[in-house]
């Protein structure tokens, strides 16, 4: 089985760096192959004389769309080797119409954008230089925009949207996909007189193909039974199984345990600490990230069920909340941290010395581990962009927590 | 080179992208990056306290997709300069003026940057990427991009005119 970079949470390293850089070269290939280092080529599909973004769009499409099904149904990835979007209807409509404005006005869009400028085209230099201006812009009225960006419904499939397998959709869109490549030679051909490959022996062969591929999938699904589509749950068994781990308590993560996973390097766990930032810098436990309430669902949205999420606070009210809250959009790997920060620091980073019951030995050589790693000051670490913000260097004579004793060597 | 061609290669490299990096391609985020990069440069402190760029930190170059974005120049600059289709100048109809042209190239951009952000993808991102993983939300954007592109077809239809 394949393991990404998005799974193994290191999409922020060099060598995703350079795997992204040389996949980018790639995709530049293709866009300038295709002809799209020009915009009156790809303008052409909103007048009919061009139907070049049609054929090579939808063509990568089902290509992509068959490739990663079959991936899947041989078993080479799962659905959480691979991110998703969340669909968040307003957004993706109203920016969807938007966009296609754009698009007809300019003659390019970003990716198309990058392969004009360096095709010579200075249309393109001009739409890449607007394009960061509305970038901007958008930053500037994010506040106000920010409730159509939110009310996340969670990743949604078209298949579980109109109730039918995986398979079928897939083939459908391949059979529309063929139907749309011979309306697009017909018109050109009306047009001009000639299609490109009206009735060729390539476009034949090539719509047998994709016919067959898509076809295959059928057989195969139905006989090694992986079932890539997902039932849809209704709210009430959703309501039921978040009720049933609450009561089974799978919901809390004890913090002797994250102390030790935490000091083990364990790369599974993201610590989120929802307080306020100005508690956060003045303490945290280390390696946790600091993210507002309301900014979980966003923020998060790369970790849906990837590895564990913990989430702390003073106490345990907020967390819980949140926790309820992030497991109604589709989170199923949120966890509390038992008592929060109090409990915690009570627990694992309180002095032996100032306890009031006896502790046996293997716990104090313990609690001596867990205040060396968590209480040592931490070199500040750049800011990395999946994570919203990584810890600051924790100043130990800024500590300011009532009954912590800190002490140096 | 023949488009159904274009778009198998164009259709591996996605599918590349999503077995190798755990995700899809994406353009405009790139573009975003950069722009929240100048404001840093310029006004740091505000930037940061902004909501949607200053959650990118400080150093928001620092990003998978930016490099991708890198990647799509350069490999377009190779594929343009092998194919012997670089050449500068200002691509428009005969008849339009070549400032008409770049004041729609501006206005589009503007639009599709700030569209793009909203939408949390492009062409690329949702268009592309979303659809082949058959997400409605970017089946949705597709259909509207095109439902938004040919409504406004016809009113700047003058710059490819010859």
């Amino acid at each position: 089985m394949i393991n990404t970079f998005f799974r193994s949470g290191t999409l922020d390293t060099p060598a995703a760096f350079l795997a992204s850089l040389l996949i980018g070269i790639a995709f530049g290939v293709a866009l300038e192959q295709a002809g799209f280092g020009s915009s009156r080529r790809l303008s052409g599909i909103f007048y009919f004389r061009d139907m070049a973004v049609l054929k090579v769009m939808f063509t990568a499409v089902i290509v992509a769309m068959l490739g990663i099904t079959y991936a899947k149904t041989f078993g080479w990835v799962t659905m959480e080797n691979v991110y998703f979007m969340p669909t968040l209807y307003a957004a993706q409509i109203v920016g969807g119409l938007v966009f296609g404005v754009g698009f007809v006005m300019s003659g390019w869009c970003p990716g198309t954008g990058a392969v004009g400028l360096a095709s010579g085209k200075i249309d393109a230099l001009v739409f890449l230089l607007g394009a960061i201006g509305g970038s901007m812009l958008y930053n500037e009225v994010y506040p106000i925009l920010a409730p159509i960006t939110q009310g996340d419904r969670g990743v949604i499939f078209a298949y579980d949207s109109l109730g039918i397998t995986e398979a079928s959709f897939a083939f459908f869109l391949t059979l529309i996909a063929v139907v749309c490549f011979w309306g697009a030679e017909y018109i050109e051909k009306k047009r001009y007189g000639k299609g490109d490959q009206w009735g060729s022996p390539f476009l034949k062969a090539f719509s047998v193909v994709l016919f067959v591929a898509a076809f295959g999938l059928f057989a195969l699904v139905g006989q090694s039974k992986v079932t890539t589509a997902s039932a849809p749950v209704t709210a009430a068994q959703q309501e039921g199984k978040l009720l049933a781990g609450l009561q089974a308590g799978l919901d809390h993560f004890e913090p002797q345990e994250l102390a030790d996973r935490l000091l083990g390097g364990d790369p599974s766990i993201m610590l989120v600490d929802i307080r306020t930032p100005a508690e956060f810098i003045n303490f945290h436990i280390r390696s946790a990230v600091n993210v507002q309430v309301a900014d979980l669902p966003v923020a998060l949205a790369p970790y849906k069920n990837q590895g564990l999420l913990v989430l702390y606070s003073n106490g345990m009210t907020h967390p819980a909340q949140a926790r309820d809250s992030l497991f109604r959009l589709g989170f199923s790997n949120v966890y509390l941290l038992t008592d929060g920060l109090e409990g915690f620091i009570k627990t694992c980073l309180q002095p032996v010395s100032l306890r009031s019951e006896p502790v046996p030995l293997v716990l104090a050589a313990k609690i001596n581990a867990w205040r060396a790693f968590f209480l040592a000051p931490v070199t500040p670490v750049g800011e990395t962009a999946s994570k919203a913000k990584l810890s600051k260097a924790l100043d130990l004579s800024s500590l300011t927590i009532p009954g912590l004793v800190t002490y140096r060597e | 080179m023949n488009p159904y061609l274009a778009g198998v290669l164009l259709g591996l490299t996605l599918l590349a992208s999503y077995l190798i990096l755990g995700a899809g391609l994406g353009a405009s985020s790139g573009i975003a990056r950069v722009g929240a990069y100048f404001e840093l440069v310029l006004t740091p402190a505000r930037t940061l306290a902004s909501k949607y760029f200053g959650s990118w930190g400080e150093q928001p170059l620092k990003y998978y997709l930016v490099f991708m974005l890198a990647g799509v120049f350069f490999g377009g600059l190779i594929s343009a300069l092998l194919s012997g289709r670089c050449e500068f100048g200002v691509e428009r109809g005969a008849k339009c003026a070549p400032k008409k042209r770049l004041l729609f190239a501006l206005a589009g951009g503007i639009l599709a940057g700030f569209a793009s952000r909203l939408a949390n993808g492009c062409t690329s991102g949702q268009a592309l990427s979303g659809s082949a993983v058959l997400l409605t939300g970017s089946l949705l954007f597709l259909v509207c991009l095109f439902a938004g592109g040919y409504s406004a077809a016809w009113f700047v239809r003058r710059q490819w005119d010859d």
